[in-house]
């Protein structure tokens, strides 16, 4: 370990040193970048990550200063993977840089991995408007890069955060619309069910009776089988239990679904949220009356 | 004489009868009874053997042509005699493989033969026995669904896969118009160069044969 410690020193003053001399032949730069190459490594193999990180952020610069913006993206790259192990932040900001040059160049493929990578840094650290915000920039990229499933998985994100922070109706568009494309295709079509039921959940957070009897038969002219599955009886009892503000139906509801299949702690949230909003109501009326 | 001979053929002939009567009845009886009838016909073919011996030495003092007869009506009698016995000693050893059975498995009976005679505890077991037949069902409904869940999230990364390994031949595609291109831009530059060669070299010459030329007019000056 010192000793990949020590070298990796060794060849950083020598890389520091090649780029405050004089060059005679103009190829300091490239010199310099291969020994900060090798630095990198050493300071990666003895584990000390900042050092390491910090070692690719000055490669990247001599890169750009030889023009391959190309090199200098993957560098700062490299270097956000560094960080990853340490400071979160610095390893977001260095994505950022590296995802611009990468639009730059005009691979928007890497660039939208690397907004997704950043989004689930944000998720890690709970800061989920800002993640839900790198969702949406990669969802795009990958839209116009015609790679639907990343796309989808990214719309899907942003749903799930989206009805989190209660924007209800961005999460339900988002998930009508997944499931209207998984529709078309084969492989996707088994999970439409669970879109749709995402999607009917979301619309009892809204507590809008009308427009969950109206959605749910929108559902259904979807996909015709979906009034078969367990999910299809779990919303309409769930929409006949806030009708009735009946909150003993619904729980019965619910555990009668939660005894075939487990429900994540996502739905179990918003579904909380729902019984909290119609014992309040429940509560109201007692008080009215 | 011969009515001693006939007398001791009726005894056997009833006797005969009797037994393949009683040996016949035998199957159809089971256990204590069975071993009854079993060592009643064993002594029955006792006293029938014993009368065809009398019969023999009977026979044997009469004449010789009524000694004939009687003699092969002896050997017909001595033949169903061993029938006789065959088919007891089949019996009785089936009957020996039953016995030893029914000893096994009576072990097993006695305890369903005291339960079934409790109606209720019949119930009883009946109730428990759909209770876990049912609860096995809706467990294995369970791991079906976890497992439809499992084979759906497969088929997204599987669709995922597809469409980054369409992506990657597009790029080959491209990559590969990009490596002719620069195959003929590498050609271009190599026929400049020879080129290139050609011209210097043909300068190189032509300025030789001047200097050359000149020298020679001057030095014949």
């Amino acid at each position: 370990m010192g000793d990949h410690l020590a070298r990796a020193d060794d060849f950083e003053k020598k890389a520091e040193k090649k780029l405050s001399g004089w060059g005679l032949f103009g190829s300091k730069y490239e010199d310099a970048a291969d020994l900060f190459d090798k630095a990198a490594n050493s300071y990666k193999l003895a584990k000390s990550w900042d050092q390491a990180g910090a070692v690719y952020v000055k490669l990247a610069e001599c890169h750009l200063k030889l023009d391959s913006k190309h090199e200098a993206a993957n560098a700062y790259a490299d270097a956000a993977h560094c960080y990853k192990k340490t400071n979160t932040k610095e390893s977001i900001s260095c994505l950022e840089q590296s995802v611009n040059m990468f639009l730059d160049i005009g691979r928007f493929n890497m660039s939208a991995r690397y907004y997704k990578e950043i989004a689930e840094l944000c998720e890690q650290e709970q800061n989920l408007e800002q993640a839900i915000a790198y969702y949406e920039k990669a969802a795009d990229l990958f839209q116009s890069e015609e790679v639907t499933t990343s796309a989808n998985q990214c719309k899907q994100k942003i749903a799930q955060f989206a009805a989190q922070l209660e924007q209800y109706q961005k999460a339900i568009e988002i998930y009508e619309e997944i499931a209207r494309h998984s529709l078309n295709n084969n492989l996707l079509k088994y999970g439409v069910k669970g879109h749709l039921l995402n999607a009917g959940i979301c619309q009892l957070c809204k507590s809008d009776v009308v427009a969950i009897s109206n959605a749910l038969e929108r559902y259904q002219e979807l996909d015709p089988t979906f009034s078969g599955t367990r999910e299809y009886k779990l919303l309409a009892d769930l929409a006949t239990a806030i009708d009735e503000e009946d909150v003993a139906k619904f729980t019965d509801a619910v555990k009668e679904y939660d005894s075939m299949t487990q429900l994540d702690s996502w739905k179990t949230t918003l579904l909380l949220r729902v019984k909290e909003a119609l014992k309040a109501k429940e509560l109201e009326e007692d008080d009215l009356t | 004489m011969s009515e001693v001979f006939e007398s001791y053929e009726r005894q056997y002939c009833e006797l005969s009868a009797n037994l393949s009567k009683k040996t016949s009845s035998v199957s159809y009886l089971d256990g204590e009874q069975q071993k009854q009838k079993i060592s009643e016909v064993r002594g029955g073919l006792d006293e029938a053997e014993a009368l065809i011996r009398k019969m023999d030495l009977e026979a044997r003092g009469l004449q010789p042509n009524i000694k004939a007869v009687l003699l092969a009506k002896l050997r017909e009698y001595k033949s169903d005699l061993n029938n006789l016995k065959n088919e007891v000693k089949r019996i009785a050893s089936m009957n020996l493989n039953q016995a030893a059975r029914d000893e096994l498995l009576e072990a097993g009976m006695a305890d369903t033969l005291t339960a079934s005679a409790n109606q209720r505890d019949r119930l009883l077991m009946s109730t428990e026995r759909l209770n876990n037949s049912g609860n096995r069902i809706s467990e294995s409904r369970k791991v079906m669904l976890e497992t439809e869940e499992l084979g759906v999230s497969l088929l997204q990364d599987l669709h995922q896969q597809r469409q980054s390994l369409l992506h990657a031949n597009n790029t080959l595609h491209g990559v590969d118009d990009n490596i002719s291109r620069s195959k003929r831009v590498i050609t271009s530059i190599s026929r400049r160069m020879s080129r290139n060669k050609w011209i210097i070299g043909a300068i190189i010459s032509v300025l030789v044969l001047v200097i050359l030329l000149i020298l020679y007019f001057k030095l014949a000056k």
